[in-house]
């Protein structure tokens, strides 16, 4: 049996450091009506999509991986 | 070995970065080498801008996505002015996606575009997403409706036309049978499954529109079946989508029929994945001696 090891957030967040300003701002239009405004109003709301944005990347790697 | 033809126009790669997930393509140029891909097909556009559904519009549900973000756009005005210019500048090809409330919708925004003089390969018509309560759906659930808008808009581009099927139908068959006699050069398949989300604890529902579309992983072996049912049917190309996250996917949505294919949900996890698949697919060709990827095309036992 193969034990897949788990990357941690951090990680995750490291490996987007080449994204442009441009597609996080995109990426954030698509989340939200309002985009970067949207999200700076609600920090919470954000802090908890991007935790849950992370968990589902960290299953996406084990899957692909 | 990985150029494909659809029409008159060579793709470097049959694997497409899928409308809605790459942004507007601009975006991504700095850090994504767009030059493996066949192509990018921008957000969809729409006659006016749009803000889109209120939040929550993403769900991020088991390897998969449910989301009714509702074609938040920049109007084609703004697109025409804003974006097509950088567009030229792309290292691909890329298409242009259509969405409408209404039959004149589409027109209007085919036609404005057409006036822009972009680098645009096509277009592709989006007659199935979900997510919008007055459009979308309504033409890509009726087959004579389908027919109707292709035939409309053939006339008005000499642009590859591809239509985005929905896969919420009886028979995704007769529409692409419609797309096809309407004059459309492919078309794509499928869009989102419709699904929704709810919280086992509070009961809350996870999308503010309750029903979302389904992508992702968890769709493949219904995308394939539904490619392999119009692969049948029609002579046109089909490019085949729906939870496609490795080159292995890439393979089998080309053996059951599909000339070309879209990788969207992979992109929200890393846009560059996507270049990478092109690697391991060419990779893969050379070891089993495969001189063109369109040798496996329908290439199948049962």
């Amino acid at each position: 049996m193969i034990i897949k090891k788990r990357k941690s957030k951090f990680k995750i967040i490291w490996s987007m450091r080449k994204w442009s300003y441009d597609y996080i701002n995109w990426r954030l239009v698509t989340a939200y009506p309002g985009g970067m405004k949207y999200a700076i109003k609600h920090p919470i709301e954000l802090i908890k999509d991007l935790w849950n944005y992370l968990s589902w990347c960290q299953k996406v790697d084990q899957d692909i991986s | 070995m990985l150029k494909t033809k659809i029409r008159n126009i060579e793709f470097n790669s049959p694997i497409i970065a899928a409308s809605g997930t790459f942004g507007y393509g601009d975006e991504v140029k700095k850090f994504v080498d767009l030059s493996k891909l066949g192509c990018v097909i921008t957000k969809s556009i729409t006659l006016e801008p749009r803000i889109g559904n209120p939040s929550p519009r993403i769900f991020e549900s088991e390897s998969g996505m449910i989301n009714a973000i509702g074609l938040a756009n920049l109007g084609v005005k703004k697109f025409c002015i804003e974006k097509l210019p950088d567009l030229r500048n792309i290292n691909t090809n890329f298409l242009i996606s259509i969405a409408g409330s209404n039959f004149d919708d589409y027109v209007k925004v085919m036609e404005e575009i057409e006036n822009c003089d972009g680098s645009h390969v096509g277009y592709e018509i989006n007659i199935s997403c979900p997510n919008v309560k007055k459009g979308g759906m309504e033409f890509g659930v009726d087959h004579k409706v389908t027919l109707k808008l292709t035939s409309e808009l053939r006339k008005l581009t000499d642009k590859i036309l591809i239509i985005k099927l929905s896969p919420n139908v009886t028979s995704i068959e007769k529409i692409a049978l419609a797309a096809q006699d309407g004059g459309a050069d492919a078309v794509s398949a499928v869009n989102t499954f419709v699904g929704m989300g709810i919280n086992y604890r509070t009961g809350k529902m996870t999308l503010s529109t309750k029903f979302g579309g389904v992508s992702g992983p968890p769709i493949k072996p219904l995308a394939l079946a539904k490619i392999h049912k119009i692969y049948n049917e029609v002579e046109i190309p089909i490019i085949g989508m729906g939870g496609i996250s490795n080159f292995e996917d890439v393979v089998e949505f080309i053996r059951v029929g599909s000339t070309m294919v879209q990788v969207g949900t992979l992109n929200y996890r890393d846009p560059s994945l996507i270049s990478k698949m092109n690697d391991k697919l060419k990779n893969f060709l050379t070891i089993n001696k495969i001189n063109n990827i369109s040798e496996l095309i329908g290439n199948y036992c049962e």
